[in-house]
């Protein structure tokens, strides 16, 4: 080895040529994890640190499919050479986003009559509008067409006119293809490329608030945040019903694998009723852990009014005097039978109410990729009490969460679930329903920083056509390269294995190898029964491929914990 | 000659027809089959397609596209066993949309099969001794023939003929064996060699019809080849063949056009009927325009040709002369509705299905009802080429079982109550699953006949059975180039309204307002009716009228 280089050379060189040449892809990728697994052991990870490419945010408006295609392709290959590239369809960006962008480039397709596709329609529109600048931005066009018709690339010539309009600067001209675009299509990637790797000539406003390091921030500090969208993911038909949620904060630091607390607020209705039952005022102040607050505010966001316990309806016959049956009750139903009057009762009873737990939501988005974003994957909770079908308080309250609206909340760091210090270690990341969530944030964060090692996705979900959570963002980064294997199982509307439990024991000799290799393994989602019959199975493919004996399964799954190459974030 | 279209490199580079298919099945990140395989796919009877109206909505949701496959039967001369209905039926039941559909070409189709739901249904179709091979792609499709029995004592014979053209025209490759039915991969590649196909197939679709005169139910003048029946002293005496019908054209390309085919001569016997058959495809195959798809259709090789050197070459590879054409006449183009009865006895009943989709509704259980008819296993099924369907071959004393049936469903009702100009109306697929649909057309002709109808029966014109037909786009599905009113639709909710067209299949209609709405098509309609009413001569068609006073 020439020391000074870190180069190989004579029959050292040789050999790794000639294991090279003869190896598969996975083979390849067997080794890529091997060596970072011995780079992680000795701790000279951090010379292999990648420098941090410049971001670009590529997006497609597409009718037939090629300009997706184009686009796609164009992805994959600037993600192989280190670009940090975003691919989002136009019917799938957030328009608000615009003002924000550095570098937009724009794959558009003219339909019949110079009209733009369905899918960009909005965007298009959108840019007509006048009341907002973009100086910020640099741009470039491709236009796809066809030239037999008259207005040949119109839209992509609107887009490109538009852009510059808006105060936006041409990065590359305006590039016109045919239907035979491959070629063209290449000397704009070109361009592009050139564009993004020389350094801005437009002068950037200051970024608006630096991100403070995580360390200086006060443990639990509570944040304050902009919903700027929220879409239900899971289709008509499904039995779920799951949201994503992506909430702005300006100032917030995470890492990918943390989770966010959110306090949820109580039913205002109930709130009103219950005030107005007790005889008491909207503003009238109690004491509560030593602060004071109006009753209203109590009410609302600081005491637990449904699902109380027992042991609370045994404090609540204390206080009452009332001979009150030991229940499990709603605070609303309990002062319907057994009203309670007068501040100093109501003081009593206030100390005696639970307070209202905070629900804890693993991030989706990755600081590398979403910025000072934050994405949750949340589902509705459904469940019966006395038979009644009711929904779960935080989740019901944040099903009616509308852009715009202001929303508190705190970063629960989840240092037992991280990603590997090394971008070049394998990842095995099984997910199934929600438990997606970190996975979509660690892959966002691994194609964020051009980290390149191999990443491996299982999802399970109940019909295909309904319930594949992410669907489109999983193809993109498959199609561009930052996913390597997507394996997924349904019960319905799909030929292949129905659980996720299935597709494991399925792929069981390719995850055995993968983990021998220094595969880094992750799960998420539901403690029982999902995470227990996973952790059983995973056991006994450990036994039968690795150690050949389950003590011995037991304990190296053990060891892994320890060197956190083996992480579960379940409940 | 410029560079071949996209399309015949990969028909060229599919390995007879296989593709990528199996990996493509195998994508499971996605419903979608690649790119390539989408064109592969047709030649096995399916279409990729989408629900277009949810598009949008399952974009903010980051699913993909609503994907699923429309799949074709084969079906010569559009005819089932009980048996096999009972079995689409129970396919139609497990997949898709539950609806079947009767295309405007005597099949069967099932639409919204997810991916997943192909290898299924194709396996299912098997058991029923049913296939979907050849029904869609550049090559010979589904084989039309006038369809009612009862039309001619030599119905049976004549429509023989539709079944040995589509064997004779089928593809060698065995490619739908191993891709859909699982069946063993062929080591000998020489088993497959196809010497009609080649490995490039057709430039483009290829449709064949036979007509018995004087009823043009099929429209013989608008396939590619169309076949007349010449019957003299009861006795078949040959076919005169007409070559280059087609309807497709496309919206603002002058190059394109409808156009009806051009009867060329007769033959007299089935050998050189097949032969000049196989030979009218193989000048197609070898003079069809390869580079510009919108100008592939025979149609195009044959004006390119001139008809006489057409002729000319065509008798060079037959080794035979065309004699001339024999006299013929078209008298009606359309379904003898209600019971009819035929010489040999038997009673066939021809029921409307309007766009041809079987389903139950709140006026019939259309649906329900075809399948107690097919559980009595008393009658065959006709498709006809108006989508509709004959129960035929019914004995005398089975009737009054199969009326019973039709009376309790209600669809006898919708038979014979609904006015004329429905009976004859017929609407493309269109939204929301057809790629290529501007505007609707299945979904939509229904409640714009509900308004036409007042209009005529305000000018006492509802026994008149003028024939209105509505495709989605330019393409001609329904065939509204050669109706006496033609909708071709140019955008959502607007319509070129074409008028003057003939009543049996001969003569194509013309534009007379473009690009218009239901308001601007019923004010338009409304004077010319009444025109009609108070200016036609005896025996006048409302096609006829338009021609003679717009000239």
């Amino acid at each position: 080895m020439n020391a000074a280089t870190g180069r190989l050379t004579g029959p050292k060189e040789e050999l790794l040529q000639q294991l090279v040449a003869s190896a598969s892809t996975e083979e390849l990728y067997w080794i890529q994890g091997y060596v970072a697994a011995l780079l992680d052991r000795s701790g000279q990870s951090e010379t292999t640190a990648l420098i941090k490419p410049e971001k670009i945010t590529l997006v497609y408006g597409t009718e037939t499919g090629n300009s997706k295609k184009v686009a796609t392709d164009l992805a994959a290959r600037a993600r192989k050479e280190n670009l940090s590239v975003k691919l989002v369809s136009l019917d799938q960006y957030r328009l608000t986003d615009l003002t924000k962008e550095e570098n937009l480039f724009v794959v558009i397709s003219t339909q019949g009559d110079g009209e733009p596709p369905v899918a960009a329609q909005k965007f298009y529109e959108h840019i007509h509008l006048n009341g907002f600048r973009l100086d910020q931005l640099r741009y470039g066009v491709l236009a796809l067409g066809d030239s037999s018709y008259p207005l040949f690339c119109k839209t992509g010539e609107d887009v490109d006119t538009q852009l510059q309009k808006l105060g936006a600067q041409r990065a590359i001209p305006l590039r016109k293809c045919d239907l035979d675009f491959e070629a063209d299509a290449n000397k704009w990637y070109d361009e592009l490329v050139k564009v993004v790797r020389s350094p801005r000539s437009v002068q950037l406003p200051q970024a608006a608030t630096a991100i403070s390091s995580a360390t200086t921030l006060r443990k639990k500090a509570v944040y304050e945040g902009t919903v700027l969208s929220h879409t239900e993911l899971t289709d008509h038909g499904s039995n779920k019903n799951i949201w994503h949620i992506e909430i702005q904060a300006e100032d917030v630091a995470y890492e990918a694998g943390d989770a966010i607390g959110i306090i949820p607020e109580n039913d205002r209705q109930v709130v009103q009723k219950i005030i107005a039952d007790s005889g008491l005022t909207d503003d009238t102040v109690f004491t509560y852990k030593e602060e004071q607050y109006t009753l209203h505010e109590l009410l609302l966001k600081k005491l637990s009014l449904q699902n109380l316990s027992e042991k609370f309806s045994e404090k609540f016959a204390v206080i009452t005097g009332a001979h009150v049956p030991k229940q499990k009750s709603d605070l609303l139903s309990l002062l319907e039978q057994y009203p309670v009057k007068g501040k100093e009762k109501w003081q009593e009873l206030i100390y005696a109410v639970p307070a209202l737990a905070p629900r804890i939501y693993t991030i989706a988005s990755a600081p590398a990729m979403h910025g000072n974003e934050i994405h949750l994957t949340v589902e509705k909770h459904h469940f019966e009490n006395n038979g009644k079908a009711q929904t779960g308080l935080c989740t019901g309250w944040m099903e009616a969460w509308k852009t715009g609206d202001t929303v508190s909340f705190f970063v629960q760091k989840n240092k037992r679930f991280r990603l590997p210090a090394s971008g070049a270690a394998p990842l095995i990341m099984i997910g199934p329903g929600t438990g997606i969530a970190p996975f979509r944030s660690f892959i966002g964060e691994r194609t964020g920083t051009g980290a390149n090692g191999y990443n491996w996705l299982f999802f399970a979900g109940e019909k295909y056509t309904t319930d594949f959570l992410y669907q489109t963002d999983l193809q993109d980064m498959y199609h561009t390269g930052t996913l390597h294997k997507v394996s997924v199982a349904f019960e319905k509307e799909f030929a292949g294995e129905k659980t996720i439990t299935d597709l494991i024991r399925k792929e069981a000799k390719s995850i055995a190898a993968l983990l021998e290799s220094g595969a880094y393994l992750y799960i998420s989602g539901e403690k029982e029964p999902m995470s227990r019959e996973v952790e059983k199975l995973l056991l006994d493919i450990i036994t039968e491929h690795i150690t050949g004996a389950e003590e011995a399964a037991i304990a190296l799954l053990e060891q892994w914990k320890n060197e956190g190459r083996y992480c579960k974030d379940v409940y | 000659m410029s560079d071949k279209s996209a399309i015949e490199k990969i028909k060229e580079a599919s390995e007879h027809l296989r593709g990528s298919l199996k990996e493509s099945l195998q994508d499971e990140i996605t419903g979608a089959i690649r790119d390539d395989d989408q064109a592969v796919v047709k030649f096995h009877g399916m279409y990729m397609q989408d629900d277009r109206d949810r598009r949008e909505e399952r974009a903010a949701k980051r699913l993909e596209r609503l994907y699923s496959y429309m799949i074709r039967l084969r079906l010569p001369g559009g005819l089932l066993t009980p048996e096999q209905w009972l079995a689409v039926y129970d396919v139609a039941g497990e997949y898709g949309t539950g609806v079947i559909k009767i295309t405007s070409r005597q099949t069967l189709q099932l639409h919204g099969i997810l991916k997943s739901e192909i290898k299924p249904t194709i396996q299912a179709f098997q058991l029923a001794k049913l296939d979907s091979i050849a029904t869609c792609g550049d090559i010979n499709r589904n084989v039309l023939c006038s369809s009612h029995p009862g039309q001619s004592p030599l119905h049976a014979e004549i429509f023989s003929y539709a079944d040995k053209i589509s064997r004779l025209l089928m593809p060698k490759t065995k490619a739908y064996y191993e891709i859909w039915l699982d069946e063993e991969v062929l080591l000998d590649k020489k088993e497959e060699e196809d010497p009609l196909y080649q490995e490039r197939y057709l430039p483009r679709k290829f449709k064949i019809g036979i007509a018995i005169p004087p009823n043009n139910d099929v429209d013989a003048l608008a396939n590619d080849i169309g076949l007349i029946a010449i019957i003299e002293d009861e006795k078949l005496k040959g076919f005169n063949i007409a070559v280059g019908g087609g309807l497709s054209s496309t919206h603002g390309n002058p190059e394109t056009y409808p156009r009806l085919a051009t009867v060329i001569g007769f033959v007299d016997t089935e050998e050189k009927l097949l032969k000049a058959v196989y030979e009218v495809v193989t000048i197609q195959r070898d003079f069809g325009n390869r580079s510009d798809r919108k100008r592939a259709r025979l149609k195009y090789t044959l004006d390119t040709m001139g008809v006489e050197a057409f002729v000319k070459e065509l008798e060079k590879r037959t080794g035979f002369s065309l004699e001339p054409a024999k006299p013929y006449t078209f008298t009606s183009r359309g379904d003898y509705y209600g019971w009819k009865q035929s010489v040999d006895g038997k009673w066939h009943y021809t029921l409307l299905v309007e766009n041809g989709r079987i389903t139950d509704d709140e006026t019939q259980a259309l649906k329900t009802a075809l399948r107690e008819v097919a559980l009595t296993g008393k009658a065959l099924f006709h498709f006809t080429c108006t989508q509709n369907v004959i129960l035929s071959g019914v004995a005398e004393a089975d009737k009054p079982v199969l009326d019973e049936i039709l009376v309790r469903f209600g669809v006898k009702a919708k038979t014979e109550e609904s006015s004329l100009i429905r009976r004859n109306a017929m609407a493309c697929v269109a939204f929301p699953t057809c790629p290529l649909a501007l505007a609707e057309a299945q979904r939509y002709l229904p409640s714009l006949i509900d308004k036409i109808e007042p209009l005529l029966a305000k000018y006492e014109l509802e026994k008149e059975p003028i024939t209105i037909r509505m495709t989605g786009c330019p393409n001609g599905c329904a065939r509204s180039y050669a109706a006496e009113i033609g909708l071709v639709g140019t955008a959502y909710g607007k319509y070129n309204l074409q008028l003057g067209g003939d009543r049996v299949g001969e003569r194509l209609n013309a534009i007379y307002k473009e690009n218009i709405g239901e308001a601007e098509i019923l004010a338009e309609l409304e004077p010319l009716f009444a025109a009609y009413a108070t200016n036609r001569k005896t025996g006048e068609t409302f096609g006829d009228f338009m021609l003679r006073r717009n000239g």
